[in-house]
Formats: C-alpha cells, sequence, structure tokens
C-alpha cells in the first residue's frame, strides 16, 4: 500500500506474515503424520481460498462456482500424469494454463450479469462441471471414482515422496501465491480490482475497461486454484468428481465472507476454521455441520466484515 | 401422443410443487433481494414433519383425508414459524451490513437446517409408507394421471391462486408489493415494512412447505440433504420467470416442470441436471431478468 | 478567449434525444463547446442536465443524434474508449472511492497513464515498481497543486464535503484530460468555497482544458463561464453569454415561472 504511516500493530503483522511461513518449515520436523497431511491440505485449500479471494473480495464478483478452476487443474495433471505418463512437475504449468483458460471461457460471457445473475450461473457451472466428470465425459474423467494412481513429483531425479517431502513443496507453492498477492496489492491490477469492486462506473470514466479486468481477475484466480488443484491431486494420488462438488465452492466463498474480504491474514485464518477444524474435530461426528452452521450465522451477525478484516480496523 | 399427453401430465405436477418452492424464493428476493439459500431445506423439513405426523398413527387406522390435511397444516404452520424465527436470527441484524454477510448467514441457515434435519430424524432415506394416499388412478386419453398427482396439481394451483389474489387485492398485499418496488418509500407511505418483510416469511416458505410435502408424498421418500436439489431446481425456475415477480415464479414452476419432463425423455438421465442449469444460464445471458421480470433503471 | 479559427468546436452535441420509460428526458438537444472555454449548462431541477453528461460519458446511449469529439463521433460509445479520448467528469453524488485514502483516490485517475502488464503487476518487476513510484510523484504533484498534500493519506470519505470535491476534481486533473465535464461541482460549497472553485477552474482552463460545467450556483455560472445553454425540460431555451442569459425572458420564466403562477393563486 502506498501509506507512509503505519501504526505499531502494522508494523508488527508485517513480521507476523513471514514468521507464520517460517514456523511452519519446522512442521515436518516436530509433528506426527497425520498433523502434516492436514497442514498440507491447509496450504493447499490455504491457496484456492486465496484465489477465490482474488476473485470475490478483491474484484467483487459473486464466485461461487470457484471449485471448478480447482478441479481442472487436479484433472488435468491427473490425466496427464497417468494416461500419458507426463512427469507432475511438467503437468503444472498446463494444469495452470487450462484452469485459467477455462476461466477465461466461463466468465467471458457472464460477468456483464449483475452480482445475484453471476452467482447463479456459476453455480450452474460447478454443477454442470461435476456431472461431466462424474459422466467420464471424453473418456478420460474417470467417471464417480476419478482417476487413482497418481504419480509423485520427481526433482533432478529425487522423488518427492514422503509427507514431509509434498508438505515442503505445498509450503513454498503457498509462499509463492502470497507473495503473488502482496504484488497483486502494490500494482494497478490490483488497484483497478478494488476500484471495480467500490464503484464500478466510477472506474470506467477513469478508462478502466471493465469486462476486461473483471475476465483478468478470473484468469488469475483460476490459473492459481489450478496450481493448488495440481498439488491436492500429487497429495491424494487421486482425484475424483466429489472433491469439487457445489458445496465446495460454497466453503471458499464463506471462507472469504467469514475470514475478511481481501484480508490475506483473513482469509487464511477462515481457511484454518472451515476446513482444519473440522478435521480436528472429526470426534465430534455428526454434530460438526450443524455446529458449524450455527457458527457461520453467528459469525456474521457478530462480526459481519469478518472475523480478521482488512488493513485498518482489526 | 400419449406419451407426450403423459410427460405434460407428469410435468404439470412436478411444475406445481416446484412453484410452490419457487414463490418463497421470490417472494424473499422481491422484498430483501436476498437469495434465501436455507429456504429449500425449510421445504424439505416440511416433509419429514408431514411424514412425522402421517405415521403417527392418530386417528387410528382410518384417519385418512383428516390426518392428511392435518399434516400439511402442522408442516406448513411450523416452517411458516421456522422461516419468521430463521428471519429474526439469521438476517435482520444483518440488514444494515454488506449483502454477501446475509449470503452466508442463509448458507449457514442451510446448514444448520439440513444437519439438524438429519440429528432429528436419521441420515438414511425415509419412506413414505404406501397406504397415506388412495391408490386411485384416472384414464386421460391414453395416459393416466394419479391421485396424487391430482392432489398435487389442485393443491397448487388453489394456493396460488388465493396467494395471487393476496397479493393483488388486499391491502397488506399492495404493501408487500410496494415494500418489493421500494422499500424506503413504502416505509415513507406509512407501511410497517418490518411487518412486511416477516410475513413474507412466513407465507413463503409456508408455501413452499407444501410444496415440500408433495415432494415428498410424489417420490414417497426423503432425505436430509434433498434441500439443495429441490430448493436449487425451484429457484431456477423463479429466476426464469423472473425473480422477484410472483406470477413469474408460477410460471417459472410450470416451464420448469414440463422442461424437465420432457427432456427426462430425450436425455439421458446422468446429463438430465446438466440440461436444466444449462437452460439456466441461457436464460441467464439471454434475459436474466427472467420471462415476467421487469427491467429496473438505476438513477445515476 | 475565443476558439482560435479554423479549429472546429472540441464538443459537439447534435440533436440528441433520449427517453425513458415514456418520458422525453432529453429533446433534440445541440450545443458546441469551443476548444479552450468554459461552457456552462444550466436549468431548472430535473431538466435533464446530469442525463445529457450522461450521454456525452457513454453512461446512456441516445436514442438519435450523434455526439461529436474534436470532430470524431463518440456517440453510444462506451464510457471507457470516452475517457481515452480525453474527457475527464466528476459526479453530482461525488463518487470517490469509499475506504481508499486521498492519494489512492487520485491515483486512479492515472490509470490511462499506466503501462505495465499484468503480468508485471503479479511479478513485481523492477520495472513496475519504478513505474509505482513515479505515479506517486506525479500524484503528489496535483495534491499540492489543489492544496491536498496534508490529507494525502486520510480517507478521502471522511473529509469535509469541499475537500472531497477538491480530491475528485484532482482525480480527473491527473489524467491530462483535454475536455473536463463538472456536475455541479460548487453544490454544498459556502461563498469562500465557490470563489477559490471560480479561481480554481479558471486556472484549469488557463491549463489548456476545456470545461463543460452544470451548476445551479449562479456566482460560480455567471463568473466564470464564457457562455451558457439553458435547457428546461430536456429542451434547449436559450443560449448565449452570461449577460444575455440572465436578461432572457425564457429563461426567468423557466427558473421564476412557478412562483408567479404561486403567487397568482
Amino acid at each position: 500500500m502506498i501509506a507512509p504511516r503505519r501504526p505499531a500493530w502494522a508494523r508488527v503483522a508485517r513480521v507476523l506474515g513471514p514468521a507464520f511461513w517460517l514456523l511452519g518449515l519446522l512442521v515436518p520436523l516436530l509433528l506426527s503424520g497425520s498433523w502434516i497431511s492436514i497442514l498440507a491440505i491447509f496450504a493447499i485449500y490455504a491457496m484456492v481460498a486465496l484465489s477465490q479471494d482474488i476473485v470475490l473480495g478483491r474484484a467483487g464478483m459473486y464466485d461461487m462456482g470457484h471449485a471448478v478452476y480447482f478441479g481442472v487443474g487436479a484433472y488435468a495433471t491427473a490425466i496427464l500424469n497417468t494416461q500419458l505418463g507426463w512427469p507432475i512437475f511438467a503437468t503444472w504449468p498446463i494444469a495452470i494454463l487450462v484452469a485459467a483458460l477455462v476461466g477465461v471461457v466461463l466468465s467471458a460471457p457472464i460477468v456483464k450479469l449483475r452480482g445475484d445473475y453471476l452467482l447463479v450461473a456459476t453455480i450452474g457451472f460447478n454443477i454442470i462441471f461435476v456431472l461431466a466428470l462424474g459422466n467420464n465425459v471424453g473418456n478420460v474423467t474417470g467417471g464417480p471414482d476419478g482417476i487413482f494412481g497418481i504419480g509423485v513429483p520427481h526433482l533432478f531425479g529425487w522423488a518427492l515422496s514422503s509427507q514431509g517431502a509434498l508438505f515442503y513443496l505445498d509450503w513454498l507453492a503457498l509462499a509463492a501465491v502470497l507473495l503473488l498477492m502482496r504484488n497483486l496489492e502494490r500494482s494497478r491490477v490490483g488497484r483497478v480490482f478494488r476500484y471495480l469492486k467500490e464503484d464500478e462506473l466510477a472506474a470506467t470514466t477513469l478508462g478502466v475497461d471493465a469486462r476486461y479486468y473483471k475476465i483478468l481477475a478470473f484468469a488469475i484466480g483460476a490459473g492459481v486454484a489450478g496450481a493448488a488443484g495440481t498439488l491436492f491431486a500429487v497429495q491424494l494420488a487421486s482425484v475424483s468428481p466429489g472433491s469439487f462438488v457445489f458445496t465446495e465452492s460454497v466453503t471458499l466463498f464463506a471462507i472469504v465472507l467469514v475470514g475478511g474480504q481481501a484480508s490475506i491474514p483473513g482469509v487464511l485464518l477462515g481457511t484454518a476454521l472451515m476446513f482444519v477444524v473440522p478435521q480436528v474435530f472429526r470426534g465430534l461426528a455428526q454434530y460438526r455441520y450443524f455446529a458449524f452452521g450455527i457458527a457461520m450465522i453467528v459469525v456474521m451477525v457478530l462480526r459481519p466484515q469478518g472475523i480478521w478484516p482488512r488493513g485498518r480496523a482489526r | 401422443m400419449d406419451v407426450v399427453l403423459q410427460q405434460f401430465i407428469n410435468g404439470v405436477t412436478v411444475g406445481g410443487f416446484y412453484a410452490l418452492i419457487a414463490l418463497g424464493y421470490t417472494m424473499v428476493y422481491g422484498v430483501l433481494k436476498l437469495i434465501n439459500f436455507a429456504h429449500g431445506d425449510l421445504c424439505i423439513l416440511a416433509a419429514f414433519i408431514g411424514l412425522t405426523v402421517l405415521t403417527s398413527g392418530l386417528g387410528g387406522a382410518n384417519a385418512g383425508a383428516l390426518l392428511l390435511a392435518a399434516a400439511f397444516i402442522v408442516a406448513a404452520v411450523a416452517v411458516g414459524i421456522a422461516g419468521a424465527v430463521l428471519e429474526f436470527t439469521a438476517y435482520r441484524p444483518l440488514r444494515k451490513a454488506h449483502r454477501l454477510s446475509a449470503v452466508v448467514s442463509a448458507l449457514g441457515a442451510s446448514m444448520l437446517i439440513e444437519n439438524g434435519i438429519m440429528l432429528i430424524w436419521s441420515p438414511e432415506v425415509k419412506v413414505f409408507p404406501a397406504n397415506l394416499l388412495p391408490d386411485l388412478t384416472w384414464k386421460v386419453g391414453s395416459a393416466s394421471i394419479s391421485f396424487v398427482q391430482v392432489m398435487i396439481i389442485v393443491g397448487s394451483l388453489i394456493l396460488m391462486a388465493a396467494l395471487y389474489f393476496y397479493v393483488h387485492h388486499t391491502r397488506f398485499g399492495t404493501a408487500i408489493r410496494a415494500a418489493a418496488i421500494d422499500q424506503d418509500a413504502a416505509r415513507l407511505m406509512g407501511i410497517n415494512v418490518n411487518r412486511v418483510i416477516v410475513s413474507v416469511f412466513v407465507v413463503g416458505p409456508a408455501l413452499g412447505a407444501v410444496g415440500g410435502l408433495f415432494v415428498g408424498l410424489y417420490y414417497r421418500e426423503a432425505y436430509f440433504n434433498m434441500g439443495w436439489i429441490y430448493g436449487l431446481n425451484a429457484f431456477i425456475a423463479a429466476i426464469i420467470g423472473g425473480i422477484g415477480n410472483i406470477p413469474g415464479a408460477m410460471l417459472g414452476g410450470l416451464l420448469l416442470g414440463l422442461f424437465n419432463a420432457f427432456a427426462a425423455g430425450y436425455v439421458s438421465s446422468s446429463w438430465q441436471e446438466a440440461i436444466t442449469f444449462g437452460l439456466l444460464i441461457a436464460i441467464l445471458l439471454v434475459r436474466p431478468t427472467g420471462i415476467l421480470g421487469e427491467r429496473v433503471a438505476e438513477k445515476i | 478567449m475565443t476558439a482560435p479559427a479554423g479549429e472546429g468546436p472540441l464538443l459537439e452535441l447534435d440533436r440528441i434525444s433520449i427517453s425513458f420509460g415514456g418520458l422525453r428526458a432529453v429533446d433534440d438537444l445541440s450545443f458546441r463547446v469551443a476548444q479552450g472555454e468554459i461552457k456552462g449548462l444550466i436549468g431548472p431541477n430535473g431538466a435533464g442536465k446530469t442525463t445529457v453528461f450522461n450521454m456525452i460519458t457513454g453512461v446512456y446511449r441516445p436514442d438519435v443524434g450523434a455526439v461529436r469529439f474534436a470532430g470524431e463521433p463518440i456517440t453510444g460509445q462506451a464510457p471507457h474508449l470516452i475517457a481515452r479520448r480525453g474527457i475527464m467528469r466528476t459526479f453530482q453524488t461525488i463518487r470517490l472511492f469509499t475506504g481508499m485514502t486521498v492519494l489512492e483516490n487520485v491515483l486512479a485517475g492515472q490509470h490511462l497513464r499506466t503501462r505495465q502488464s499484468w503480468w508485471q503487476s503479479l511479478l513485481g518487476t523492477p520495472g513496475q515498481r519504478r513505474e509505482e513510484a513515479e505515479l506517486v510523484e506525479r500524484t503528489l504533484d496535483t495534491l499540492k497543486r489543489l492544496e491536498l498534500s496534508e490529507v494525502a493519506h486520510e480517507v478521502a470519505t471522511s473529509l469535509p464535503y469541499g475537500m472531497q470535491r477538491r480530491v475528485e476534481l484532482a482525480r480527473t486533473l491527473v489524467a491530462s484530460p483535454r475536455l473536463l465535464i463538472l456536475d455541479e461541482p460548487a453544490a454544498g460549497l459556502n461563498d469562500r468555497e465557490s470563489a477559490a472553485l471560480n479561481d480554481t477552474i479558471t486556472s484549469i482552463r488557463d491549463g489548456g482544458v476545456t470545461i463543460l460545467l452544470v451548476e445551479h450556483d449562479m456566482n460560480v455560472v455567471m463568473n466564470v463561464t464564457d457562455s451558457i445553454v439553458v435547457i428546461n425540460f430536456g429542451k434547449k431555451i436559450a443560449e448565449g453569454g452570461p449577460a444575455e442569459i440572465q436578461r432572457d425572458p425564457a429563461v426567468i420564466e423557466a427558473y421564476l415561472g412557478q412562483d408567479d403562477e404561486e403567487n397568482a393563486a
């Protein structure tokens, strides 16, 4: 941001972020196997949630079908790896590109729609996408059971097969996404997203090509989600339609709102709450989601701006 | 020709309960510009409540029509009250906040109701016993129509007509329409907008409750996460007709029911849902305000 | 200051009309704005003035007629393309970006002068960062011109009304427009602020910017404009210099006519 004066707490927060990330590097050394996978999954979902934030929290578009791009990336890697024998790292850029392209193609016809209508259209795309996956479209998606036997990434001949190795890969990717978000904030593209969210009409009279930037937001958000998708496919060594159903999109949507729109700590916190906590409280079994529903209502009513809103307020 | 007629009958039946559920969405959206994501779950809650009443053994073995009526009334009243409670706890506190906060609250409410149903009634699919309704069918040309179908069609028509009359020919109905057009102006005209909102959250879910119980009786089953599917479909119906527009919801429900019935004949079942959503996207791209919806101008 | 001979008008409205529903908001309106002049557009409330601005800036498309800028047709073009031609505007209701500082708001005006591509933005390349610093420099200069340096880091919408208007104005100036359209720039300002506004407007024009403004405050209109177009019910009822307009019976009737009727009744 361009403000030179920073209150004390903001200076502390700037250090907290990298500190938290560095702490994460100790995870494979200090924690047990199941915790390592949980945190690896957290890193992956955090990336997807941040990508959702680009479209929803920053550019202000009601995207409730974001799981599609996550799935496109995951399936791209799965198909290229298991059916064409591509090494994982080779599939990664393709997954990102294809996801971004899907983002462009899907968003282009609908970005002109008013908020609620856009929301419903994205839901529609999500449902059709999952249906297509389950129906084994093109005979490559493996139907309702999905695709198994996805390999591990190889780096200079080393197989990254251990939990710890995969965790580091995910954690580094998360750092890359965080850096990307920070660059976005300090750049023209990031600013334009804010203008569009705040007041699209005023933005256009200042020369902003709203349609271009809206599609760009979807493209970037989709690309990042696709990148996370590859990591997800590797983590689970499989992909199935059930991981990308519309309710996952709803969760991503809620994370951004509950955590705090356009707030990196907020989105990370939201991801932790919405994905990690249920994992941890699996013991509560059937009461989990009931409690969740109540929690969502309570959080929104008590703190509509989110738990950790962007910038000034805390 | 007989196939077409049969599909037509099926389509109108399904259209009937879609219309009833769609009305709940459209009434709430009209007044609050909010998509009540919990609505579908409320309607399915009615199916469960109705089932409980119908299998309670009240009134003995030959309770028949009276028990059936009781089931509908209890379900509608209970869900109507639930709707009002929902408004009061999850939406009213967020009236001044960012619109999306209410959306998330609605999603939380949906989760809550869905899982509440699961906790109370069990995660398994509940079957509606076979002897709840008379096993009658009539011939219509070379097609046939069953008792439950007649009940649904007639019931839906009566309720829709009643709602239409209420909204267009009573003072309070006019207040509802006024609040839907311009809440602030309505308030300035002395309309108690809070009362309008509460009643919309009672009537909408109550109508949807009847629709939900119709769903249960028609398919003879109910499961706790049914709410989303029927909710989304009814929501699509509301959009087709023009969200916020009451006759639009009725028309949309009918059209969606017919569309589903006819598409089922030509498209494999695994793609059927895709067709429905494809229709939704097509409508959104070509005429997002729906068939009967109006363009609302914004003063710049 | 009159236009150099041989140059056409900078802005030309050629018989434009628009209707909303059944209501004819603007009816067969034509006028020209010469290069370097300050033109006023006045009329009673609801006369259609903002609608005219919206048609010029691409927010609405006229049903009939043409709008030309420097001789080229711009009728119905999208707002961002119109901005690209060098036409900037302010709004009657002040449309500053909420939650952003004065600096961030005014920086927005430089959108068209920013060169960085989307991938440079995402990667944070040295070139991109350099450009960011330049943009901030230029913005700070404009803030200084309009005496807003002290509040550069305040949230723009938390400032007093008069200052917010200056911020909106700064946002348009930083884009170096050729034509500046001001929608009621003096609304909500006291006499002292209006006088300062007059000086600001004149100095902007002296810097080479042509200005078209809508205003109700006659202190501003009569003292600062070179010529005035008067509309009522969407039609032009008079056009000329400030002195002529003040004496024009049709104008007096339009503004004061209702009072006479009330007095007579």
